[in-house]
Parts: C-alpha cells; sequence; structure tokens
C-alpha cells in the first residue's frame, strides 16, 4: 500500500510541474463580450469588454478597441493594448455591426468556429448602428454592458420574442443546404439597449429583419415552443380595434408539403397556437362558447394573416429562415435537389401558414354585458 | 489458477477495450466518408465484427480452449513464430501507448496547450504498469467500475434530443460521400478490440461462455455509436458534421453551466477511465506475448515494456503526426483482429487432419 501512496504523491509533485500553464486569475482578462464592425476603407473595427473585478476600477470593465484587417490580427493588437491575458474561454457575446452583416461575417465566424477555447453556446448578435459603440457606452441603471446585453437577448429568446441563436445555431444554419441562419438584431437607446427583432441571413449576408412586434409570429413559423405572451389586434363589431393580450402561450408547428403537378410542391405550415387570454376589453363574452369560437377563429385569422406576410417577406428576400429547404429536399431525390437553383425556386414557390388558435383559459374575468 | 472471468465481467472488459479515441472522431469520419446519414453504415460495420467474433469462435471451439499460442507453437517452427511474435508486440503495444497518447495530445490541446505533453504521458504509463502487472482478473474489476462512470456520459446525450431535428437528417442515403478504404479501415478500428478475447482462453472455462460476451459486448458497442452518432447527426446536419474535427468534444461543450463553460473539459477527464481500459489490454496483449517467449516475471517485463512503450510515445509530438500513427496502426491493429483468427483456423484444420488434435 505504501509504494502506492509513493506513486500517487510522485505524480502530485510532477503535475505541480505543468509551471507553463500557469494562470494566475487576477492576471487573466476573461474577455465577455467582442464586437466587430466594418469601417468604409474596409478595414475592421474590432472591441472587446473585459469584465474586471478590482474595486479601484470604477466600471467594472475593461473597454478596449482597434482598427486591423482581420479579426484575428485586431485580437491581437487589443492584447497588447492591456496588462491582462486575454482568454475567450467565457466569451458570451459577439456582436456584428449592421455594416459588416450586410458584407457577410463568415470569415469572422470561421475565426470563432475554429478556436477550441470560443463555444458554440456564444450568441451571435446584429447591432443596427456601430456596434463598438454600443459596447462602449456604460448604461447606468443596468449591469455592465457585456452581461446586460447577454441578460436581455437571454431573455427575449425565452420569452420566444426572438429564437434562441448562438454560434452552433449559426453553424448549422449555414451549412445547411434547406435553411440559412437567423440572429438577433438590437439597437442602442439613449440609455438602454433594446431588442429590435430579428435579422435575416441570406448564407453570411445579413439581408432585412422582422421587427420584435412580429418576433412571436416568426417564432412560431420557425419551430415549436412553449412559453411567450403576444399582442393581436381585433376589429369589433363596431369598428372599433381592440388589442387583445395573451401568455403562456403553447405553439406546434408541423409543416406539409403538397405536390400537385409535376411543378414546383406547395408548403404549407400549420400552427396550432394555445394560449391564456389575460387582457381583452372587447365586446365579444369569452365565457359564452358562441362567442369563444368567434374570437377564437378571428385570432387565428388575424395571426394566420400576419404569418403569411413574414412569409411573403422572408421570399422577397429571398432568405429561408424558416428552413422550408429542409422539406423540400427532403420530398425529391437526391439528384433533382441538386439539380435545383433552390435561391431562386425558393421566392416563386406557394408557402403559406395556417393557425388555429385556441383558447386555454381566459384569467378570472366571467363577464359582462 | 482457480479464479475464471465471470461473463459479465469479461463482457464489460471487452466493451471497454473496444471503445476508445475513435468516437470522439467518428461521426465526423461517418459525415465525411458516407455522407448523408453516415450513421447507418453502423450496423454494416457491426455485422462485420459479428463475422470477425464467430472466427474467434471457431478458434475458441476448435482449439477445445487451448491457448492460442499453444496453437501456434504446435504447428509453426519457433524461428518463424518469434518474430511473428515481435511484430505483434510491436503492434499491440504501439497501439496501446498510441491511444495514451492521443487521449494526452488533446486534453493538453484542450485544457493546458503549452504544457508539456511527457509528464501527462509519463503519469498514464505508470498507470498503465500498475493497471497490468494485476492481471487480467483485476483488470476485469477496474474496467468494471470504469465502465460505470463511463456511462453517465451515455445519458447526457439525451440533452441534445432539444435540438435534435429530423428534417436535418434529410431522407438521402449515403449521398454526397467520399468513402476510401482508409475510411472503412478507421471506422472498423472503432469496433476491434475484441480480437482481445484471443488470448482470454487461459483465464476463462465453460461457464465464462466467453464468445457470448464477445457477440454481447459488440452489440452494446454498436448500439452506443448508434445512438451517439444518430443524435450528432440530428444536432448538426451532415455537412457541418463533415467539418468539426472532435465532433463529441464540441456537442458536450454545448452543454453551458451559467458560472463555468467549456463543460467538455469536465466531460473528457471521465473518458481517461476508458482509455485507460482500452490502452491497458493492448499492453497487456503484448505482455502476455512477450511472457511466452521469455520466462521472466511478468512485472519486469511489464516494467521494459511500459518502458519502451514511453520511449515510442515520444517520437510524434504534434496532433495531427498522432492522428496519422494512430490511423497507420489502425490498419494494423485491424489487420491482426481479422487475419490472427483466420490463420488460426488454418492451423487447426490443418492438425485436426493431420490427426495432430482430436
Amino acid at each position: 500500500m505504501n509504494r502506492h501512496q509513493i506513486w500517487v504523491l510522485l505524480a502530485v509533485v510532477l503535475l505541480c510541474g505543468c509551471g507553463s500553464d500557469e494562470r494566475i486569475i487576477d492576471k487573466i482578462g476573461f474577455v465577455q463580450s467582442t464586437s466587430q464592425d466594418l469601417l468604409p476603407d474596409g478595414q475592421l473595427k474590432i472591441a472587446i469588454s473585459v469584465p474586471i473585478a478590482n474595486p479601484e476600477i470604477k466600471e467594472g470593465r475593461e473597454f478596449l478597441q482597434t482598427v486591423a484587417i482581420s479579426n484575428k490580427v485586431g485580437q491581437m493588437k487589443l492584447a497588447r493594448q492591456t496588462n491582462l491575458k486575454l482568454v475567450s474561454g467565457q466569451l458570451r457575446l459577439i456582436l456584428f455591426g449592421r455594416s459588416q452583416a450586410e458584407q457577410g461575417i463568415w470569415d469572422s465566424i470561421g475565426t470563432y468556429y475554429r478556436d477550441p477555447t470560443v463555444s458554440e453556446t456564444v450568441k451571435i448578435v446584429i447591432v443596427d448602428g456601430d456596434a463598438a459603440s454600443l459596447l462602449s457606452k456604460d448604461y447606468e441603471s443596468f449591469p455592465r454592458t457585456g452581461k446586460y446585453i447577454d441578460g436581455v437577448i437571454a431573455k427575449e429568446s425565452g420569452e420566444h420574442i426572438i429564437p434562441k441563436t448562438t454560434l452552433y445555431s449559426f453553424l448549422r444554419d449555414y451549412y445547411n443546404d434547406g435553411q440559412d441562419p437567423i440572429a438577433p438584431i438590437i439597437r442602442s437607446e439613449t440609455d438602454s439597449v433594446a431588442v429590435q427583432g430579428i435579422g435575416l441571413f441570406r448564407d453570411d449576408k445579413y439581408v432585412g429583419e422582422i421587427n420584435s412586434e412580429e418576433g412571436i409570429i416568426f417564432t412560431c413559423l420557425y419551430r415549436s415552443f412553449k412559453r411567450g405572451e403576444f399582442t393581436v389586434n381585433l376589429t369589433e363589431e363596431s369598428n372599433k380595434i381592440v388589442s387583445v393580450f395573451f401568455d403562456s402561450l403553447q405553439s406546434k408547428r408541423m409543416v406539409k408539403l403538397v405536390r400537385t403537378n409535376p411543378g414546383n410542391p406547395e408548403i404549407k405550415l400549420h400552427l396550432k397556437v394555445k394560449a391564456s387570454v389575460v387582457d381583452y376589453p372587447g365586446e365579444l363574452t369569452l365565457s359564452n362558447h358562441g362567442d369563444l369560437q368567434e374570437f377564437e377563429r378571428k385570432v387565428s385569422e388575424e395571426m394566420t394573416r400576419r404569418g403569411n406576410q413574414i412569409i411573403k417577406k422572408l421570399q422577397a428576400l429571398k432568405a429561408d429562415s424558416l428552413g422550408v429547404g429542409n422539406f423540400v429536399r427532403n420530398s425529391m431525390s437526391y439528384k433533382d435537389w441538386k439539380e435545383m437553383n433552390w435561391r431562386e425556386e425558393y421566392p416563386k414557390l406557394n408557402i403559406t401558414c395556417n393557425f388555429t388558435f385556441k383558447v386555454k383559459d381566459y384569467g378570472f374575468q366571467h363577464r359582462h354585458h | 489458477m482457480t479464479e475464471k472471468l465471470s461473463p459479465f465481467h469479461a463482457t464489460i472488459l471487452i466493451y471497454m477495450s473496444q471503445v476508445g479515441m475513435g468516437i470522439f472522431t467518428l461521426p465526423r469520419l461517418l459525415a465525411e466518408q458516407f455522407g448523408t446519414n453516415g450513421w447507418l453504415v453502423l450496423p454494416i460495420a457491426f455485422l462485420l465484427s459479428t463475422l470477425n467474433i464467430l472466427l474467434i469462435a471457431i478458434v475458441y471451439h476448435l482449439g477445445q480452449g487451448r491457448s492460442i499460442f499453444k496453437i501456434l507453437e504446435q504447428s509453426i517452427p519457433k524461428f518463424i513464430l518469434y518474430p511473428l511474435y515481435w511484430v505483434l508486440i510491436g503492434i499491440w503495444s504501439a497501439t496501446g501507448c498510441l491511444i495514451a497518447k492521443y487521449y494526452i495530445i488533446v486534453f493538453q490541446m484542450v485544457a493546458y496547450p503549452t504544457a508539456n505533453p511527457t509528464i501527462f504521458k509519463f503519469i498514464v504509463d505508470v498507470l498503465l504498469f500498475l493497471l497490468i502487472i494485476k492481471g487480467i482478473y483485476n483488470i476485469a474489476k477496474a474496467a468494471t467500475i470504469f465502465y460505470w462512470l463511463t456511462v453517465p456520459l451515455l445519458l447526457l446525450m439525451l440533452y441534445y434530443f432539444k435540438d435534435f431535428e429530423w428534417a436535418r437528417l434529410t431522407p438521402f442515403v449515403f449521398r454526397d460521400h467520399h468513402m476510401s478504404v482508409s475510411g472503412a479501415s478507421n471506422l472498423y478500428f472503432n469496433f476491434i478490440g475484441f480480437e482481445m478475447g484471443l488470448l482470454f482462453f487461459p483465464y476463462i472455462n465453460r461457464k465464462t461462455k466467453l464468445i457470448k460476451s464477445l457477440l454481447v459486448s459488440n452489440s452494446m458497442v454498436s448500439i452506443v455509436y448508434i445512438y451517439v452518432c444518430f443524435i450528432t447527426f440530428g444536432f448538426y446536419g451532415y455537412k457541418h458534421l463533415s467539418t468539426i474535427q472532435f465532433p463529441i468534444l464540441n456537442i458536450l461543450a454545448y452543454i453551458q453551466l451559467p458560472f463555468v463553460q467549456g463543460t467538455e473539459n469536465l466531460f473528457y477527464g471521465f473518458f481517461l477511465f476508458s482509455i485507460l481500459i482500452t490502452a491497458g489490454m493492448y499492453l497487456w496483449a503484448a505482455l502476455e506475448t512477450t511472457h511466452t517467449m521469455i520466462r521472466a516475471p511478468k512485472k519486469l517485463l511489464a516494467l521494459f515494456l511500459v518502458i519502451a512503450v514511453f520511449v515510442i510515445a515520444l517520437i510524434p509530438d504534434t496532433l495531427v503526426e498522432v492522428m496519422n500513427w494512430s490511423s497507420n496502426l489502425g490498419y494494423l491493429s485491424t489487420g491482426i483482429a481479422i487475419v490472427l483468427p483466420v490463420l488460426l483456423v488454418i492451423l487447426l484444420l490443418t492438425q485436426r487432419i493431420r490427426g495432430e488434435i482430436t
């Protein structure tokens, strides 16, 4: 037994010798967020935000920026501006300025993808405007900026206003020949940051957005999910428009592909949505069965209208963000799919959606008239 | 020699020798080589490996449980046989040490980029030495404990079902493939390890039901591979998958905890157990072969073997070199797994015809 203890001791002693990888936490800068903008002269503006646990530094973080010809060169330049050893193992957020996103982000995404220390769960976010200046600002009533943005995105995707998009999902959809990636788009306001909507990509190029009011409808078309809230405007009998507020949303997506003629297929997205009515100031009495059905029909119609609008927009932008191509591809032979120019065929396709809305409950209102 | 391997221990031991470093790259290999739904090639590999195990069954049956070294020595003169033994020892021990080296160099890449891998290798080799001198029964017991430590990792894979999509799998089978002999061999390398069963003959009796153990463990391995690769294909899509060096490391890193990122480091550590057994079994096989030629104490032989192996492993020192070496050794070990039982069957049949055995 003693002999074994010696071995263990020896192992411990030897392990302590791995000194070249010694890391002292006070001397490491864990990059939490990074941003990249494309400047008019073709150079890149790279910025990073590094949280610091030093009471002498009031902001609680270090913000650095530089101009370089590529992302990696920029990161190396930044490393020379600080007394900390920068590491990207804790990177949570990659911001791309709109200027960069419109020109394509593949080169930089590839840099992060190849770095084994960068996690695939890093969030990819587009900034409407200058990403570095958004990251540089301190929003006084909120946590330090990087963490604040990360929190906003996490919360909004938790509520399914925007789908959850990470480096993983971006790469996955980029490589998938039947789908285009998406990423949330945010903007800076006077003293806060707001989610503006869902950025749509064609391959790696930003081509347009769905604004956040339509976000939840988009998410319904995008995938099945639970949890979320939304509002629908209904026109009442008296032509008055009322806003209905729902929460506890559950949405189930089914994609049907119908091939009528030998030509292009027709795609129908069936969405089954259930939600609780939180506030309905309108004329129908929800406790009345007939009225309830009428109410559900009206909501379904309105959601269908909004859904179809989104689909039209995506088709016009030639961005297959919903992954319709997956279903078209899966209905054809491999040879036909390869011969087909999906990018060009996609806008011509007849894609429609159909929402079936059901009221789960209508809270404590049992009323009136 | 009263102790004999129990069926359960034999099964787990073989299972642990079959599962090695290959699993980290297996999904990528399948996506790269076989294209869409490449995981479907796994059942085919399962059938082939089952046939291979049946060859071992024939050897066991015809040889009536005699040690393979006795079978060989009966028909082949020693001056031919001994060089052959040395070849076996060389390949087995090099395979064992390369598996360990491979594990370490990947560990170093993800966790300690500039640390000297030789120190890690030394420690692992010490562990391997301590393991193999204990003999097969104790290795089997260690394997059983290690097995239970690695099983929870498999349950982790269920987590990825929430991002799994059937549509991403595509209905196409083996489209966009780039099949090659080396790819097929690398795939089969993930299954071998069962040839260790050939060396178990002196350590078992009828109750061990060795062949059944081999078949069961091979099925377990196949199920695990199919399960893991199927999920990975639906999680990434074959195109993306074919670009990821170590898909299983990536997928493990996908689990994010609020306070720690890079969870793969944590999980990867558990894999050491599986690697210890895989590498240990190859070294043990080399040791057994050495012992038939040199009647020295096993501990002493093991010491020389481990030192030799340590020195060999110093030569390849980059990931690319290690991957090349292990791929080449993969060919050789695969060759042994197929050729050795065939050779033994031929020998046994000739011995039977000549009436040397009943």
